[in-house]
């Protein structure tokens, strides 16, 4: 019986040619075919990665060490957490914003993440329980969200919230709120972060949905015959089978939706242009006027720079994980 | 033979879609768009109905185009033959700019002149726009039995009276846009109230937003009036509420006379005390990368031309740069406006002039203190910080 290829042994110098022979009897191993068979395929990719993220990355890294007089080692970094458009501690919880780009940043994590994720699972759940005419329909205007460009989407939070036309400061005006929630919210310091951080609830609302609706059409429906048989209920099926067989898809959210809050730029642009008086400013943002208004690419770099090592931390999670599986 | 036909079909259409590509067409980039661009297009269908020359105008606001250009100046490349920028930009990126020192060697400039940077005409003003002072409805102010003010307390007074009118929001509207309309306005009370010198030294930066008599201007005047005014609002949604009458005036540039239904009911006037008006030129540049430079620089030409400027002023809108362009040339709300503006000065418009980052910042530190008069101190603050170094 022949052995396979695979069971062929390799000795250490297997794929070079062997001392004395000619080098026409050099045969690569079938791994090194493998390699280079990969990298043929890779190799358009690679160095179209390479010339588009990698080098503009370490260029950019290279940057924010630098300023007008030369090189600065940290201290760009350092100037920026002195800097109170980008943290500003003395007023953070205690007056109404701005706090700092970075700040702001944090708020849109602490409240955008658990609600988009939270929501996005319970109306996976709910609508994979209903069957009716409707469900369709919602499931689709609340997916519209994440299918509307972002631009647009900054535009429609901008009227959502607007004085006149704006639903939520019509509503809460009728009830009697005072300005500004019965205002245009995004005009207003003490309500500009949060109009856009509940609009893009809905924008990424639908990302959230869709994938927790694939997983739960993963999960075994016997897991909860057997657990009605028992007796369990609604909320005991919920907590003890949805919940942690979707642990998987759901930390796959919580982390693409960090990485979406760590680099929001468009709505914030469009609908308040960080303001006003830098009351709803983002880290994107901020890096958008270094480099185009103060035309300081130093300072720019840096905070790209800040952006990416936040961001570094979830993405290296992410790819490992999936290097796991 | 039916594939005989079809082959030479297809040669047809790749020679036509060749052909196209060759042919010379301008890429024109500017600022407006609808209404507002009307005007200026009617001028470049003269060109081209003149000279045979094509043109396709792209609008672009200065803003988006400070994302693009310095990239593609970075790769000797530009996005348009003639482009319209602010001026303190272009002056930064002079050397990408073409020379247009003969293109405009016999124009006589008035109200402002070209951008020259090292010997080199780089900017060259094509119309000028005003920020004359508050607008008004004739027909509203006749319905209610209101005048224009003569003075401060008259002016509050005004404002106390337009508000009481039942269905009336505020007694003026503010407009907002990325946060110009607001800096307009509180330019507009810097003039009149501290005066032409206060206004050209905060420009040059020897005078500091902190100081005595910058504070008494914003504290004494811009404040008071902001319990009259409206909230910032998308200035062109502004427009029609002041329209629809909600409000009772609205700061704002001449070019509103070519955005209203009915010029004619347009009345307007400045603050009480004022001698002077800020005003701006819409500058244009040619990138020396255009790819038609020289048909560019016909289509400069006929713009700067008193045939391209007649033209221009005839759409109203905007005042044009040529001082041997008569009155006549404009609609009659532009010839008003002009005898209005008579024994006023016309200074430059302070963001633009100062641009950068601080301009931003001025934009947006207005927009707080317009919701929040109180954070005074912080606003003046923050535009001394900003203020460019050195």
């Amino acid at each position: 019986m022949r052995s396979s290829p695979r069971a062929e042994p390799r000795g250490r110098g297997e794929g070079k040619p062997r001392k004395g022979l000619p080098l026409i009897f050099w045969r690569p191993s079938r791994r090194r075919e493998e390699w280079v068979a990969a990298l043929g395929f890779l190799a358009i990719g690679l160095v179209l990665i390479g010339f588009f993220v990698i080098w503009p990355s370490i260029r950019t890294l290279w940057l924010s060490l630098f300023d007008a007089d030369g090189f600065a080692g940290v201290r760009n970094f350092a100037r920026l957490f002195g800097d109170r458009e980008i943290v500003d501690l003395g007023r953070f919880l205690r007056r109404e914003p701005p706090w700092g780009a970075l700040l702001h940043n944090l708020v849109w994590v602490c409240v955008h993440l658990p609600f988009t994720v939270g929501l996005g699972l319970v109306l996976a759940v709910v609508f994979s329980k209903i069957r009716s005419w409707w469900v369709g329909i919602a499931r689709g205007a609340i997916y519209l969200g994440i299918v509307t460009p972002l631009i647009v989407g900054g535009v429609i939070i901008r009227f959502l919230f607007d004085k006149h036309a704006g639903m939520a400061p019509q509503i809460l005006g009728a009830l009697g709120a005072p300005v500004p929630w019965s205002a245009g919210w995004t005009a207003y310091p003490e309500t500009a972060l949060l109009a856009l951080v509940i609009g893009s609830i809905w924008l990424w609302t639908g990302f959230s949905m869709v994938l927790h609706s694939a997983g739960l059409s993963t999960i075994d429906r016997e897991l909860y015959e057997a657990a009605q048989i028992d007796g369990a209920s609604e909320l005991a099926q919920f907590r003890y089978i949805t919940l942690p067989l979707l642990r998987p898809v759901t930390l796959v959210v919580a982390a693409m939706t960090f990485l979406w809050e760590l680099k929001i730029f468009d709505i914030v642009y469009v609908a308040t242009m960080g303001g006003p008086g830098g009351a709803s400013n983002v880290l994107a943002l901020e890096m958008y006027f270094s480099a185009f208004r103060e035309l300081d690419p130093y300072r720019a770099s840096a905070i790209a720079t800040l952006i990416t090592l936040f961001s570094l931390p979830v993405g290296y999670w992410f790819a490992r994980r999936r290097l796991r599986r | 033979m039916r594939s005989w036909w079809r082959v030479l079909g297809v040669l047809l259409g790749v020679s036509v879609l060749f052909v196209g590509a060759w042919a010379e067409k301008l890429i024109v980039i500017g600022p407006w768009s609808g209404a507002e661009a009307d005007p200026f297009v009617a001028v470049l269908d003269a060109f081209k109905a003149k000279t045979g020359i094509d043109y396709e105008y792209r609008t672009m606001r200065a803003e988006d185009l400070s994302k693009v250009l310095p990239a593609q100046f970075g790769a000797g490349m530009a996005p348009g033959d003639v482009i319209f920028m602010w001026g303190w930009w272009i002056a930064k990126f002079a050397d990408h700019m073409a020379d247009l020192s003969d293109v405009i060697a016999d124009v006589p400039f008035a109200y402002t002149t070209p951008l020259v940077v090292d010997g080199r005409t780089v900017g060259v003003p094509y119309v000028v726009f005003v920020k004359p002072g508050f607008w008004y409805r004739k027909s509203f102010f006749a319905a209610h039995d209101l005048r224009p003010p003569t003075s401060w307390p008259d002016f509050v007074s005004l404002l106390k009276r337009i508000k009481a009118i039942p269905g009336i929001e505020d007694a003026a509207a503010s407009g907002d846009g990325v946060g110009w309309p607001l800096s307009d306005t509180t330019e507009h009370f810097i003039l009149a109230y501290g005066g032409v010198n206060t206004f050209l030294g905060l420009i040059d930066g020897t005078i500091k937003w902190e100081s005595p008599e910058v504070r008494a201007v914003f504290e004494k005047y811009l404040v008071p009036y902001l319990d009259y005014a409206s909230e910032p609002i998308e200035w062109t949604s502004a427009l029609d509420l002041w329209w629809e009458g909600k409000y009772g005036i609205y700061f704002m540039g001449n070019w509103i006379t070519g955005m209203v239904d009915d010029p004619s009911d347009l009345g307007v006037f400045a603050l009480p005390g004022a001698k002077a008006v800020t005003g701006g030129p819409d500058i244009f540049f040619v990138p020396k990368y255009s790819k038609n430079l020289e048909a560019a620089k016909k289509l400069a030409a006929f713009l700067m031309s008193k045939e391209g400027q007649e033209r221009r002023a005839a759409g109203g809108g905007k005042l044009v740069v040529r001082a041997d362009v008569s009155p006549t040339a404009y609609p009659p709300a532009e010839r008003a406006l002009m005898k209005a503006l008579e024994g006023f000065t016309l200074v430059p418009d302070m963001d633009d002039t100062i641009g950068g980052e601080w301009q931003a910042a001025f934009w947006d530190q207005l927009k707080l203190l317009w919701v929040k008069p109180e954070a005074l101190d912080d606003v003046l603050r923050v535009l001394d910080e900003k203020f460019p170094k050195g």
